[in-house]
């Protein structure tokens, strides 16, 4: 039998016996990895399976949760305002990030420096700040307003608890991530390239164009992948600074635990979003190779 | 490259880091709402935020909770991270996906898991809930880490020691660990802050007594009611602000030594 060949194969040919099964568990490779397997199984897949489990049977057996999820204008609404905003802040995050990558990765010296500090330190600040940072600058008695004031126009618009405000602060949040993701990709791209377009003949536009663009496009996929789920799941600066009626469907998944007390509904939006997230994924890993994203 | 291209690039860094240092000023405000530009200054939300138990506690827990699960992670992603670059075993491809399952799944669906699980074990509202919690989130972070750095070690300064009549922990002891220290301690550091910094799930489960910075950060903002936030955010700003530092510090003298001595 198969399995009977590989087992005694790792207890180095011992027969098949107690013995050749205790001396293959306490060799290296299980020893290391079945404290972390254990520990993960417990603390880790068991409560996401009670999700699952919850999804399924909470207050009855069956999918009633997802049927009312799918036929709930309200919950149909949430998922495709999630995946817009998550569109647009990708978009947004990468038309910001690539020249900060682009000028870092290229140019080097004080300016890379400079560029790499701002963009480790927006990186390393906790999210909890610079979204305290927006409600102060969107807030009714802020800069902003205030500017705006003065001036004319009256009465100023309402910019805090918008899906506005949630989604341009997310999209500042997330370039840090998506210039990080651009520049690992960038600075492998050898100078030659652009030297060799220059020489022959082409325009800095046009070499870029042609020669620089295509080669960065992995730096962008990354980033982008990165960027479109962390967006998906995004529930601290929606809450604090978004709209409490426009909500995106991680704040979703919050009102239905909290407010609501449905743990049902709530876990069959949460394997929504979790559905989509591990879509995402599966088609980053087929195309790239799960462990490159955050490389 | 183009000057107008540097200058769009410097103008982007600006305004990325820019508007975080609106907590500055705001923090020494005596406004007791988001107002700026502020009326006046002191340091009565310094004072408060250092005397007041809703303050302090929650600093404390969010140290003890991030220490417990940089220790937890260490302990349990080190040695996985060992069996994945130096081993080639049944289930491995499994053993990597649950591995950095955690980095996969969002927040706020663990947020939900964790609030049943716990619930039925009693760990909820307890900081060993958190660290538990916090720790399959750290393990990945740890993994990615440490692995990176395996990949490139050179294995033959161990047979090397293995010749010389090392036992294998002795090898570990005295050539393997010292050579990956800094990977070490970088992916410790990585997973002390991935804890630090997690909002979602401490907001769910840590309860009061337990409560993290980011959790009462999230509850004062979202209850508009203490303005000692911002002086909360300042010092998080200026912790941030001082390991860059410090790093480019370090840097620099390293540059102007010369080498080897």
């Amino acid at each position: 039998m198969a399995l009977d060949l590989t087992l005694s194969r790792s207890a180095q040919g011992r027969a098949w016996s107690a013995a050749g099964w205790a001396s293959a568990l306490i060799r290296p490779p299980f020893l290391l990895y079945a404290p972390a397997s254990l520990f993960l199984a417990v603390f880790f897949l068991a409560p996401l399976g009670l999700v699952i489990w919850m999804s399924v049977s909470e207050p009855t057996v069956g999918f009633d949760n997802y049927a009312e999820f799918f036929a709930s204008k309200y919950d149909l609404n949430v998922l495709a305002r999630t995946f817009q905003t998550a569109l647009i802040v990708t978009i947004t995050s990468l038309v910001f990030a690539y020249p900060v990558a682009y000028v870092a990765a290229r140019k080097g010296g004080a300016v890379g420096s400079f560029l790499l500090g701002i963009v480790a330190l927006s990186f390393w600040t906790s999210f909890l700040v610079r979204t305290y940072a927006w409600m102060v600058i969107l807030g009714a008695r802020g800069p902003v307003v205030g500017l705006l004031v003065a001036l004319g126009v009256n009465p100023p618009p309402r910019l805090l608890f918008t899906t506005f405000a949630a989604t341009f602060a997310m999209a500042h949040m997330l370039v840090p991530f998506m210039v990080l993701a651009l520049y690992a990709v960038m600075k492998r791209i050898d100078e030659v390239y652009m030297r060799a377009a220059a020489s022959l003949g082409a325009r800095p536009l046009k070499a870029f164009l042609t020669v620089y663009l295509p080669q960065s496009l992995p730096g962008v996929l990354n980033g982008a992948t990165l960027v479109f789920i962390t967006c998906l799941g995004f529930y601290v600066t929606p809450t604090l600074i978004g709209s409490p009626q426009d909500k995106m469907i991680a704040g979703r998944i919050g009102q239905q635990i909290e407010q609501l007390l449905e743990f049902g509904a709530a876990s069959a939006t949460s394997m929504v979003l979790l559905a989509a997230a591990v879509a995402l994924f599966v088609i980053y890993d087929r195309l790239f190779g799960i462990e490159k994203m955050w490389r | 490259m183009s000057r107008s291209t540097v200058i769009i690039a410097v103008i982007v860094a600006i305004l990325l880091a820019g508007p975080m240092f609106i907590v500055v000023p705001m923090s020494f405000s005596t406004a007791p709402s988001l107002e700026f530009p502020p009326p006046g200054y002191w340091l009565g939300y310094y004072r408060r935020f250092f005397s007041d138990p809703n303050w302090t506690g929650p600093v404390l827990n969010s140290f003890l909770i991030g220490l417990g699960t940089m220790v937890l992670a260490m302990l349990l992603g080190a040695p996985a991270s060992f069996a994945l670059v130096r081993y080639r075993f049944r289930l491995r491809a499994l053993f990597r996906l649950i591995v950095m399952m955690p980095l996969i799944v969002p927040h706020i669906v663990m947020a939900l898991g964790y609030y049943s699980y716990f619930g039925s074990l009693g760990l909820v509202q307890s900081m060993t809930g958190v660290i538990l919690a916090h720790a399959c989130l750290s393990i990945p972070v740890v993994v990615l880490t440490l692995t990176s750095a395996l990949v490139n070690f050179d294995r033959r300064l161990e047979n090397a020691a293995a010749n010389l009549g090392a036992r294998p922990l002795t090898t570990f002891r005295l050539v393997t660990f010292p050579i990956l220290r800094p990977a070490f301690f970088v992916a410790a550091l990585f997973a002390f802050i991935h804890s630090f910094d997690e909002a979602v799930i401490a907001i769910f489960i840590s309860g009061r007594d337990s409560a993290t910075l980011p959790r009462q950060m999230f509850n004062s903002f979202q209850m508009e009611a203490d303005p000692a936030i911002s002086a909360a955010s300042s010092l998080l700003l200026a912790a941030v602000l001082a390991a860059l530092g410090a790093q480019f510090a370090a840097r620099l003298v390293r540059k102007q030594r010369p080498a080897h001595s």
